[in-house]
C-alpha cells in the first residue's frame, strides 16, 4: 500500500443495476492496475437507512464477499456498522472505534449520511487520489459523487489495525 | 299543471297561481297540489354525467390511439360516439369557466386561473352573476345537481371560512359539492372541501381521492334515488387526475413496467400508427415534428431514460386509474337502470398534457411554480433525496413528468397545456354516450366543437331553455352552439363555425376551417421573470409575433403552415382575433400577467393575522402572505407541568412549508425550501411550563423574490436561537396543502415527527399571530406588497 492520499468516493445512483454497471467499471480499473485501488464497494441503502453490501472488489480487482484488507477500509469508513459482519468480525471493537474516529474527524460519515439516501444504491470506493479522473470517467451513471480525502499513513494505520482485528478473530 | 306549460325562462320558476279555493275554514276548501309541488323538469329529461379529466392529452387514451388503457372512455364510445375536433382553452380553469357557464371564458372574467384575481374584467376569475353556469339553470329546473372533485372556479382568496361563498359550487348551481377548490389537489393527502366547509385531510391510512370520489358521487345517486324514484339528476365529475402531483398507488403503474422504455420519440410514432388504424384521425394526417426544445430520447444518459420511463409509467397508471374509477361511477348507474337515459360527456382533459414539468421533470412541481432553477443533475440528485424512482407517484413526491412526455400525449399535435395558438394545447377527445338519445354506436364525429358548447347542449337534451334571467340578472346568451344535431347526423355542416382562442399571450383564431396560431415565443415551463421581460409593456408587439396559417379541413394535424401563401387570410384573421379578442373581454393581453409588470393592488392594509388554538385546514391561498419579505410568528402557549411537545403552527409539507414546533422540550422551526434544502433551528434550552410566548422572526436581507435571512427564536422575549435560511420560498409552498394550528395535517414539514403525524400539541396553542410587517428591516410598505404581489402572479401561471 503505498504512502499517496486517498479519496474516499461515495458514489449514489438511482438504479441499482447502473450502480453495478459503474461498480464493474471500477473495479476493472483496479485490475487493469489503471490506478491503485485500495478496494470498491457496491452497497444498497434500505428505506430504513442501512446499509447492505452487495458486491466487493479488491485492489487486484478479485469480487466477492469474502474482504480483504482494502475493502475493509472502504467498509470501515463509509459504512463501519458493516465491520462486524464483513470484514473484522463483531468482537472487533477497537478497531470500530478507530475509524469513528477518524470518520468523524474527517467529515466522511456526514458526507456519507447526505450523499446516499434511503432508497439508493451506492458505489463506494478507496484509491489512490492521482487516479480521480479515471474513477469519475468510470463512473457514468452516478447520479451524486461525493469525495473525501485522508492521508495514505491514516489509511495505512487503519488497514494495519483491520489486519490485526482478523488476525485476532482468526486465533 | 303540466310540466310543458311552466315558463322556464325565469329562474327562479315562479309559483304557479293557487288554483283551488280558500274559505274561512276547511269547510268548502279546495286544495291545489300543484301549488306546492316541486319543480320538476321537463318529462323525459335525461340524467346528465359530466366528466372532465385533467391535464390529459389527445394521444394518451387507447381509445384515441394512446398508450394509457382506459376501458371506461372506449366502452363509451364503443356505445356512443367520438369527437376528434373537440377543444378546450389550454388552460384550466379558463375551460372550465366556458365548461360551466357556456361563455368565452375571458368574457366570464377567466383569461387566467382562479388563483388571480386581476383587475381588468377578462381576468378577475369571478363569474359574473349575469353569465351563471347551466348547473344553475338545470338546479332551477327540478334536476338534482353535484359536483365532486376539482373545481378551481373560486378566487384564491375567497376559500377561506369567511368567504364570500357566491362562488363556491352551492352558490352556482350545484346542490352538493364534495372535492377541492384550488387548481389540483394531493392524491394521498388532499385537503377537502364539503358543500361550504373544510373537512380536510383524511385521517384513513389507505385514502386515495379518486377512489374516495367515485364512492361519494355512488353514495350521492343512491341518495338522490332513494328521496325521489325519477327526479333526473346532474354530476359533474372532475376528477385531479392527471394534474400534477402525479400521485397513484405503485400496482398501478406497474401495470405499465417497460412500456415506455422505447421512449417519447417512438411513443409518438406509435401512437399516431394506432390513431390512424382506429380511424380517430384521417388517413392522410400527417405527424408533426419534435419541437426543438425538447431532446432526441435517444440522446438521453441510461439514468435520465430510466427515471423518464418510470415517470410516464406513473402517469399513465395515475390516469387509468381514474378512467377506472369513472367506471365504477357508471357501473353504477347501470346497476340502478339509468344508463340508457343518462347523457354522459367525457372529455379527456381540460387541456392537452402539461408541459410544465420543465424538460427533465420534476419531483416537486412547487419548484417549477416557484421558478427555481434546477439543473437536470439537480433534478436527479432531489428524486434521489426524496426516496428514488420507486418514491416517484407516492406522497414523498409532487411530481410531474418530462415535458417531452406530454408532448408524446398531444399526439399529432405540437406543443400542450397553456399553448392556445396550437391544437396540442386546446383539442382532447371528448365520447359523448346516450343510448336513448344517439342512435348509432362507435360513430365518429368531426364537426368542430368547443367546451363552450357543453352547457348548450346539456339544455337542449334536458329540454330546457337559456333563461333570459336568473336571481332576478338578465343573462348574456351563450356564446357555445348546441351539437345535438351531430348527435344523429355525421355529416351535419358544423355550426360552431368561429372562435378564438387566447391563454397567456398564445392566441389562436379560428373560422370556417382556417386557424391562425399565434405562439408567443415563450415555452410553457419558463416562467421566470427574465424570460418576461421580453413582453414587458412597450417591449412586447403581440402582432409582430411569427403567424402561421393552418387549413385544418386538409391538414388535421396544423403541419403544413401556409401563411406565405395566404397573406391576405393570415391579416383577415388577426383582424378577426382582434374584434373576438375585444368582444370578449381578451385585452389586455398577459393582464393576468400584470403583477410581474409593476401593477400591484393597492397595498394591504392588514399585516397581522391572527389564528386561534382551533383553526385547521386552511387554505393555500389564505395563508398569511410571509413570501419575499421579513416576517415574525409568536404564539401563545400553555405548557403543562412535565411538559408538552408538538406542532405548533406548520403549513404545507416536507416539498415547502414551515413549522414550528416542540419536541424533545425544545422550540424548533423546520423551513422546507420547496423540498431543495431545509433550514433547521432550535432552542438551546428546554421551554419553560406554564404560560409562555414563542416567537420566530425572520429577518430577510432585503424585500425581494426568495430572499435570504436571519432567524431568531425567543421564548417569553428572550432569543433562544435561531440560524440563517439561504432561500426562502418566493411563490407558494404547496399548489394545495393547508396550514393548521396547533397540529399538522396531511404530510409532515419535518419527516422528524412523521411516525406522529399529525403530531398534535399537547399543550395548549392559544393564539398565533403572524405579523407580515414587523419593520425589522427599512423595507417599505411598497416593497413587501409588490413582492408578495409578485409571488401570487406568479403561482398563477403554473395553477
Amino acid at each position: 500500500m503505498s504512502d499517496n492520499p486517498k479519496d474516499v468516493l461515495i458514489a449514489a445512483y438511482l438504479i441499482e443495476d447502473l450502480a453495478k454497471k459503474d461498480f464493474d467499471a471500477l473495479v476493472k480499473l483496479a485490475e487493469n492496475k489503471t490506478i491503485a485501488v485500495e478496494g470498491v464497494v457496491l452497497v444498497r441503502k434500505d428505506s430504513d437507512g442501512d446499509v447492505h453490501v452487495t458486491e466487493a472488489g479488491d485492489h487486484l480487482g478479485r469480487k466477492g464477499m469474502k474482504v480483504g484488507g482494502g475493502v475493509g477500509l472502504v467498509v470501515g469508513l463509509l459504512a463501519p456498522p458493516l465491520l462486524a459482519t464483513t470484514a473484522v468480525g463483531a468482537a472487533a471493537g477497537g478497531v470500530a472505534s478507530k475509524f469513528a474516529k477518524h470518520r468523524l474527524e474527517s467529515g466522511i460519515g456526514e458526507k456519507m449520511d447526505a450523499a446516499l439516501p434511503p432508497g439508493s444504491g451506492g458505489v463506494l470506493a478507496v484509491y489512490d487520489a492521482d487516479g480521480a479522473s479515471a474513477v469519475e470517467n468510470a463512473l457514468a451513471n452516478a447520479v451524486k459523487t461525493s469525495v473525501a480525502r485522508i492521508d495514505g499513513a491514516s489509511a495505512k494505520e487503519l488497514k494495519a489495525g483491520l489486519a490485526e482485528a482478523q488476525a485476532g478473530m482468526a486465533g | 299543471m303540466s310540466n310543458e306549460s311552466i315558463d322556464r325562462s325565469t329562474l327562479p320558476i315562479r309559483r304557479p297561481p293557487f288554483k283551488g279555493v280558500v274559505k274561512e275554514t276547511l269547510d268548502g276548501s279546495q286544495p291545489d297540489w300543484d301549488h306546492v309541488a316541486p319543480i320538476r323538469a321537463p318529462d323525459g329529461a335525461p340524467n346528465v354525467l359530466l366528466v372532465m379529466t385533467d391535464d390529459a392529452g389527445f394521444g394518451n387514451p387507447s381509445g384515441f390511439g394512446g398508450p394509457v388503457r382506459t376501458a371506461t372512455l372506449d366502452r363509451l364510445a364503443a356505445g356512443g360516439l367520438s369527437y376528434n375536433r373537440f377543444h378546450t382553452t389550454a388552460l384550466c380553469s379558463p375551460t372550465r369557466a366556458a365548461l360551466m357557464t357556456g361563455r368565452n371564458h375571458h368574457a366570464v372574467g377567466y383569461g387566467m386561473v382562479g388563483e388571480f384575481a386581476g383587475p381588468f374584467p377578462g381576468y378577475t376569475a369571478m363569474i359574473p352573476k349575469d353569465c351563471q353556469p347551466f348547473a344553475k339553470t338545470l338546479q332551477g329546473n327540478g334536476y338534482s345537481t353535484a359536483c365532486f372533485g376539482k373545481w378551481h372556479l373560486t378566487p384564491d382568496s375567497q376559500q377561506g371560512l369567511g368567504g364570500p361563498f357566491d362562488r363556491w359550487p352551492n352558490a352556482l348551481g350545484f346542490d352538493y359539492f364534495w372535492g377541492f377548490l384550488g387548481g389540483e389537489s394531493g392524491q394521498f393527502d388532499p385537503m377537502l372541501i364539503e358543500n361550504n366547509r373544510a373537512i380536510g385531510v383524511p385521517a384513513e391510512d389507505d385514502f386515495y381521492l379518486p377512489d374516495a370520489m367515485a364512492a361519494k358521487t355512488i353514495e350521492w345517486l343512491h341518495g338522490v334515488r332513494a328521496h325521489d324514484a325519477s327526479k333526473p339528476w346532474f354530476a359533474y365529475f372532475a376528477p385531479g387526475a392527471s394534474h400534477a402531483p402525479h400521485q397513484v398507488e405503485a400496482e398501478w403503474a406497474d401495470r405499465y413496467k417497460g412500456a415506455f422504455d422505447q421512449g417519447w420519440d417512438k411513443l409518438r410514432e406509435e401512437t399516431f400508427e394506432r390513431q390512424k388504424q382506429r380511424g380517430v384521425i384521417p388517413a392522410d394526417a400527417e405527424l408533426t415534428p419534435r419541437p426543438d426544445a425538447m431532446p432526441a430520447w435517444d440522446s438521453l444518459s441510461e439514468t435520465q431514460r430510466r427515471l423518464y420511463a418510470r415517470q410516464m409509467e406513473v402517469y399513465a397508471g395515475y390516469s387509468e386509474n381514474a378512467d377506472w374509477n369513472i367506471g365504477r361511477v357508471i357501473d353504477a348507474i347501470e346497476e340502478m337502470g339509468e344508463l340508457d337515459n343518462t347523457l354522459v360527456i367525457y372529455i379527456w382533459g381540460d387541456n392537452g398534457a402539461s408541459l410544465e414539468g420543465s424538460l427533465t421533470g420534476t419531483f416537486n412541481e412547487a419548484a417549477m411554480m416557484n421558478g427555481v432553477p434546477l439543473t437536470d443533475e439537480q433534478q436527479l440528485q432531489l428524486v434521489l433525496k426524496w426516496g428514488g424512482l420507486d418514491a416517484w407517484g407516492s406522497d414523498m413526491m409532487a411530481p410531474h413528468y418530462s415535458a417531452a412526455w406530454a408532448w408524446a400525449g398531444n399526439c399529432p399535435f405540437q406543443w400542450g397545456k397553456q399553448v392556445a395558438s396550437h391544437l396540442g394545447g386546446t383539442r382532447d377527445p371528448m365520447v359523448v354516450h346516450w343510448p336513448q338519445g344517439i342512435r348509432e354506436q362507435g360513430g365518429l364525429r368531426s364537426q368542430f366543437t368547443h367546451v363552450n358548447d357543453i352547457g348548450p347542449t346539456i339544455l337542449v337534451a334536458a329540454g330546457v331553455p337559456q333563461p333570459t334571467h336568473i336571481d332576478g340578472v338578465e343573462q348574456q346568451p351563450m356564446h357555445g352552439t348546441s351539437f345535438i344535431y351531430t348527435l344523429d347526423d355525421a355529416d351535419a355542416p358544423e355550426r360552431h363555425t368561429q372562435q378564438y382562442f387566447e391563454i397567456l399571450g398564445n392566441r389562436g383564431m379560428y373560422k370556417d376551417g382556417w386557424w391562425l396560431s399565434m405562439m408567443m415565443p415563450r415555452t410553457p415551463w419558463k416562467i421566470d421573470p427574465e424570460t418576461l421581460k421580453q413582453f414587458a409593456p412597450g417591449v412586447w408587439d403581440p402582432d409582430s409575433d411569427p403567424a402561421e396559417l393552418y387549413y385544418l379541413p386538409d391538414d388535421y394535424t396544423q403541419a403544413n403552415d401556409l401563411s406565405a401563401e395566404h397573406p391576405e387570410k393570415v391579416a383577415e384573421l388577426r383582424d378577426l382575433f382582434w374584434q373576438e379578442a375585444r368582444r370578449n373581454q381578451v385585452p389586455p393581453l398577459l393582464g393576468g400577467l400584470s403583477g410581474f409588470f409593476g401593477i400591484h393592488p393597492p397595498a394591504p392594509a392588514q399585516s397581522e393575522f391572527t389564528y386561534y388554538g382551533d383553526v385547521q385546514n386552511v387554505a393555500p391561498g389564505t395563508v398569511p402572505p410571509i413570501y419575499n419579505h421579513s416576517y415574525t410568528i409568536s404564539a401563545e402557549l400553555e405548557i403543562p407541568q412535565g411538559g408538552a411537545e408538538g406542532v405548533i403552527v406548520a403549513e404545507a409539507d416536507h416539498l415547502g412549508g414551515f413549522a414550528l414546533f416542540v419536541a424533545d422540550g425544545k422550540l424548533k422551526h423546520t423551513y422546507s425550501f420547496v423540498g431543495v434544502k431545509e433550514f433547521r433551528q432550535e432552542s438551546e434550552s428546554d421551554l419553560p411550563t406554564g404560560r409562555v410566548n414563542v416567537r420566530m422572526e425572520f429577518a430577510a436581507d432585503a424585500p425581494k423574490p426568495a430572499t435570504g435571512g436571519e432567524v431568531t427564536l425567543f421564548v417569553n422575549d428572550e432569543p433562544v436561537g435561531g440560524g440563517r435560511m439561504e432561500y426562502t420560498v418566493p411563490v407558494r409552498f404547496s399548489g394545495y396543502a393547508g396550514m393548521d394550528i396547533g397540529r399538522d395535517n396531511g404530510m409532515p414539514v419535518d419527516r422528524s415527527y412523521a411516525d406522529k403525524s399529525p403530531f398534535p400539541f399537547t399543550g395548549t396553542v392559544k393564539k398565533v399571530v403572524f405579523d407580515v410587517n414587523p419593520h425589522l428591516t427599512e423595507a417599505s410598505e411598497h416593497d413587501l406588497a409588490e413582492h408578495a404581489n409578485w409571488a401570487h402572479t406568479a403561482h398563477a401561471i403554473t395553477a
